[in-house]
């Protein structure tokens, strides 16, 4: 297999884009990576669009094809990839492999999401809508009301307190803070977390996702490319995707998380590293449950250690293992498809030496962990430093 | 949902009827097409036990289309008596009522949420048995 390299990133600030519609805001960050390394349109063998709400929002299916027209790479490959939240890393993941196995070499992937032309109820919906419809339609069953069991059944195997697992949150703000890019660039007190509304008991709103619109291009090359043209770059070291059962009825244990356990363990012995090697990771909160039953399948601390681990403060930007160094789903924003591209930028920008005063001392390897339905589908993908 | 696919569901709907493989026995809700076991593709419907366990339960406050006006609502993971799990809507009960591990039963209900045309849905929930 060819060795991959990401050798420029482009991206919008994760916002209420009411000015923009979702082909301007594609357009902005797809221009902004090829401006970034000094490439044309036309020097791309094709693009890897991401995105999963754009049918039901927008009306507009058909999206990759539609957006590849408006860059004017209408003579190009496009691919649309819907994965729900898992989108912007699978794209990532496809993209990976026909440069790895010689299809193409060169290519943008780009993942955008416009979630505010759409009414609080709709979003509830929409949302939902990545589980399986014919069964939950006319239930009233949201998938907040999914992860309220989970989280609920969390609290009580490990007998922890709703307050301790909201810190990702808070941790999530404090990150957000000095984020140019973030939805939400502000701290946010435990206390704020603890008193907002609550979606489904026990889960306030504040400790989980909210509407956002946003765009995240990268361009993939190989490795060999990215030397030859003498760009800032990083190896995507691997990328690997597994699945699990998506009823949750069905899973032997509401917390096992199958899927993110064994694509953790492939990407750990495909790259030859222990969790202790990454220097950071950014991992899937669309609920401050998920971000925790994460750190812990992730290898970062036992089982019931999550909590403790965010209490350690050996997650915050200055501890041994960074998470969600640009305020993760909650602070930076969720625009859903797009996240798993945005995870891959704020990578690119930790090992290239470009984040600011989000930057983590002496990054060589990130991991990103995005994931769909309580990781149903998740994608893991490991990023290096180039010497 | 369009009015041909609630029609389609609705023996599951209104009965909580699953299908079993006929290979390896499992019992599926909602009903599958493939047994994930076994990979046989012969199920047969299977009426599901009409009572069960409350595992566990969320008060829902944030609703989707149509559910604004009923909120707050229960949604619970039941465990019926031979073991098949169902996350269904919890009825006759108040919020601060309802206790982990009780005893349900199944009842069937109308939703709040009509089809084109204005077409009455329901759908099963549970409710707590009286002894
Ligand atoms: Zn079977």
């Amino acid at each position: 297999m060819r060795e991959v390299a990401v050798v420029s990133v482009g991206y919008t600030r994760v916002s209420e884009h009411w000015e923009k519609s979702i082909k301007a805001l594609f357009v902005e960050a797809a221009l902004k990576a090829l401006e970034n390394a000094d490439l044309s349109a036309k020097s791309l063998d094709g693009i890897y669009v991401a995105n999963v709400f754009a049918g039901c929002l927008q009306g507009q299916t058909n999206l990759a094809n539609v957006l590849a027209d408006s860059l004017g790479l209408y003579d190009k490959f496009a691919i649309s990839i819907d994965a729900g939240g898992a989108s912007g890393a699978l794209a990532i993941h496809e993209a990976y492999k026909d440069v790895a196995h010689g299809v193409r070499d060169l290519v943008m992937v780009c993942g955008v999401e416009k979630m505010s032309e759409a009414s609080p109820q709709e979003i509830v919906s929409a949302l939902t809508s990545v589980v399986d419809q014919e069964h939950l339609k006319y239930t009233g069953i949201t998938v907040h009301s999914l992860a309220a069991l989970i989280y609920k059944t969390y609290l009580k195997r490990f007998n922890k307190k709703q307050e301790d697992v909201a810190l990702m949150s808070v941790i999530d703000h404090e990150h957000a803070a000095t984020c140019h890019h973030a939805q939400y660039p502000f701290k946010l007190s435990l206390e704020t977390i603890m008193s907002s509304a609550i979606l489904a008991d026990p889960i306030r709103v504040l400790e989980a996702i909210s509407p956002s619109d946003g765009s995240a291009a990268i361009i993939m090359c190989l490795h060999e490319k990215a030397k030859e043209l003498g760009l800032p770059h990083v190896k995507l070291v691997t990328s690997q995707i597994a699945r699990d059962r998506l009823n949750l009825t069905e899973r032997d244990d509401l917390l096992s998380m199958k899927a993110l356990v064994e694509a953790a363990q492939r990407a750990y012995s495909s790259a030859g590293i222990r969790p202790s090697d990454l220097s950071f990771v950014e991992l899937y909160d669309d609920y401050s449950i998920m971000g925790v039953i994460a750190l812990e399948k992730l290898g970062l601390c036992g089982p019931g250690e999550g909590v403790e681990l965010l209490k350690s403060g050996e997650v915050k930007l200055s501890g041994s293992i960074p998470v969600n160094t640009f305020g993760g789903l909650k602070a930076r924003g969720a625009p859903l498809g797009a996240i798993g591209v945005y995870q891959a930028i704020e990578a690119f920008l930790q090992l290239t030496g470009n984040a600011g005063p989000n930057q983590v001392k002496n990054a060589r390897i990130g991991l990103t962990h995005t994931s769909c339905g309580f990781n149903s589908i998740v994608v893991i993908n490991l990023f290096e430093v180039c010497c | 949902m369009a009015t041909s696919a609630y029609w389609r569901t609705r023996i599951q709907r209104y009965r909580l009827m699953g299908n079993k493989c006929s290979s390896c026995n499992k019992v599926f809700f909602p009903p599958r097409l493939v047994c994930p076991h076994c990979g046989s593709v012969k199920l047969d419907e299977c009426k599901l036990p009409e009572k069960g366990r409350l595992v566990d339960y969320t008060v829902v406050y944030s609703a989707p289309k149509g559910y604004e006006t009923v909120i707050p609502y229960v949604i619970g993971l039941v465990e019926l008596e031979n073991g098949v799990k169902v996350v269904a809507p919890i009825t006759d009960v108040d919020v601060d009522e309802v206790k982990e591990g009780m005893e349900v039963e199944l009842t069937i209900r109308k939703l709040p949420e009509q089809l084109e045309g204005g077409m009455i849905c329901y759908t099963y929930k549970f409710r707590p048995v009286i002894k």
